[in-house]
């Protein structure tokens, strides 16, 4: 029997609440985090097909970390750091009685320090002062950035990894998490999603990539729609979700508050395309079934699915026709929902939120809504998707995260039973 | 102002350096997807050739009518030229094209977009 792993703390950064207790409330109300894109300023909002987002306004990293401990990265990191502290404080999780090489950090991230990035880009084509790039530019744009800072704040010196695997970043950072304390490298690891690109050229590419709802710029809150007959696209988000990971030895040994135990994860390829995904589901229904066997259940005994369901019109059809392949007549029987009707996609951030929910829902109960179901569309209909909140004594969570690159990944979650 | 045959003959040039194939082997009745290979992000690759060509912005909804090369030169010329699309004979300029294509602002009902992205 390989070593157990147990989620002991949880931490979000979000559009509807910065905390778990905010996020949480929200979810279960139904409120949409989607607004209205201000200003690209000096670049035309006309320009952006799309003019929505799941933004975090009126963010100010002081009011959450030690003085001056986020100056110095990018926003996607300052909210990492934000998220990791309090997971850790969620899980009364203190350094000074580590081992602090037995603690590691792994962070999902799909596109890292790009307000940055942007910025120093920007100045250096438009003035040609090759000397005045700011001397932080590469420490903040590293990909590692938020992995080494979060390691950096408290002083955990185990395993310090990144994982970029676009929208399913932090997927697999909850699986390699899993993963390394199943393989004795840690007795614990600080795993941490997030992204913060709402930024011009970002936005811009998604939107010449045709990715993103732009139906809706009227009417953000009505944008992020998934498996409803009028979704368009994704609705881009930003935000940072963290959860503490233990062996359960470790967090028995130290009487730790466990919300869940992260039993089996898998990812695959589908050596496909860059964007789209295999329609059969073939794919994605492979790496369902492999991340059920590695936790050691069977399709009958799932009951709540954590989508990945973004709001296009293909994704979300594909996850569903693969749901079905996997659960075959149980698919009805599943509590099923879309985190991103909440929050727009946070791509780095979503599994992390993903596995914050689902954790939060096994011990709850409590399935949040998914927004804007106002009409199902029978290519991805199923019985337990509903735009009102549920209650389900759910004892196993599965987590889907697709990402570009041809990319997926499978969590899953089981509840704590004394 | 761009006639029909400005119009679809450097919509096939486009096509042909994308496809990286001989210009005459692209028929208006051709395919996109189908007969010329080309996957929704491919589409979407060339629609942005071509409105660089044209001075578009094709919006995502109207990219659900576009799947043969027939309908895409439709389309542009529609749009370049909206209202003499059949009777313009004067020669292509590109101030022309530019105005026509900012005046242009017919634009068909929205219909869903074919978004195919896993995201």
């Amino acid at each position: 029997m390989s070593t157990r792993v147990v989620i002991t703390g949880l931490g979000v950064v979000s559009p509807i609440g910065i905390g778990v207790p905010q996020f949480w409330k929200a979810a279960l109300e139904g409120r949409s985090g989607i607004s209205a894109i201000p200003s690209f300023d000096p670049f035309p909002l006309e320009g952006y097909r799309s003019r929505i987002a799941g933004r975090i306004v009126d963010f100010s990293p002081d009011q959450y970390l030690p003085a001056g401990q986020g100056d110095r990265v990018d926003r996607y990191a300052q909210f990492a750091l934000v998220a990791a502290k309090e997971a850790l404080a969620d899980a009364d999780f203190k350094m000074d009685r580590e081992d602090p090489h037995r603690v590691g950090v792994i962070v999902g991230a799909g596109m890292g320090g790009m307000v940055m990035g942007e910025r120093e880009i920007t100045q250096l084509y438009e003035q040609k002062r090759p000397h005045r790039v700011h001397p932080n530019f590469i420490p903040v744009i590293t990909l590692n950035s938020a992995s080494g800072i979060v390691a950096m704040a408290y002083g955990a010196k185990g395993p310090n990894l990144t994982i970029s695997t676009a929208c399913s970043s932090s997927a697999h950072a909850l699986g390699q998490a899993m993963h390394a304390i199943r393989a004795g490298t840690a007795d614990a690891v600080i795993v941490v999603g997030a992204d913060a690109s709402i930024t011009p050229l970002v936005f811009a590419g998604f939107c010449s990539l045709r990715a993103l709802s732009t139906k809706y710029n009227d009417a953000p809150e009505k944008a992020s729609r998934p498996f409803d007959r009028g979704r368009d696209g994704f609705v881009m988000g930003e935000g940072a979700g963290a959860l503490i990971l233990e062996s359960l030895a470790h967090a028995t040994k130290r009487k730790a508050r466990m919300y869940a135990e992260v039993a089996g994860y898998a990812a695959t390829s589908e050596a496909h395309h860059m964007v789209i995904p295999r329609e059969d589901g073939e794919e994605v229904a492979t790496t369902m079934r492999l991340a059920l066997k590695d936790a050691g259940v069977t399709p009958a005994q799932v009951d709540y699915i954590n989508a990945h369901a973004t709001s296009t019109t293909v994704g979300d059809a594909v996850e569903v026709k693969a749901i079905r392949l996997v659960f075959k007549s149980r698919a009805d029987k599943l509590a099923v929902n879309a985190t991103k009707s909440l929050v727009g996609h946070t791509l780095g951030a979503a599994g992390s939120l993903a596995g914050v929910v689902s954790a939060l829902t096994l011990t709850s109960g409590q399935v949040h809504p998914t927004l804007n179901l106002d009409d199902p569309d029978p290519a991805c209909a199923l019985a337990g998707l509903s735009k009102e909140q549920q209650t389900r004594k759910a004892k196993v969570a599965l987590i889907n995260a697709f990402g570009f690159g041809s990319n997926n990944a499978a969590v899953v979650l089981k509840a704590i039973t004394s | 102002m761009a006639t029909t045959t400005d119009v679809s003959n450097q919509i096939i040039q486009a096509l042909a350096d994308y496809l990286k194939r001989d210009a005459a082997s692209i028929e208006p009745t051709h395919h996109l997807r189908e007969d010329l290979g080309l996957d929704s992000m491919a589409v979407i690759e060339m629609l942005y050739r071509i409105e660089e060509v044209f001075n578009l912005q094709i919006p995502d909804q109207d990219l659900v009518g576009l799947t043969t090369v027939g309908q895409v030169i439709d389309y542009v010329q529609g749009r370049v030229a909206p209202a003499s699309a059949k009777t313009a004979a004067k020669p292509p300029t590109k101030t022309s094209t530019k105005t026509a294509a900012k005046a242009a602002t017919k634009k068909p009902a929205a219909k869903p977009s074919p978004k195919s992205k896993k995201a």
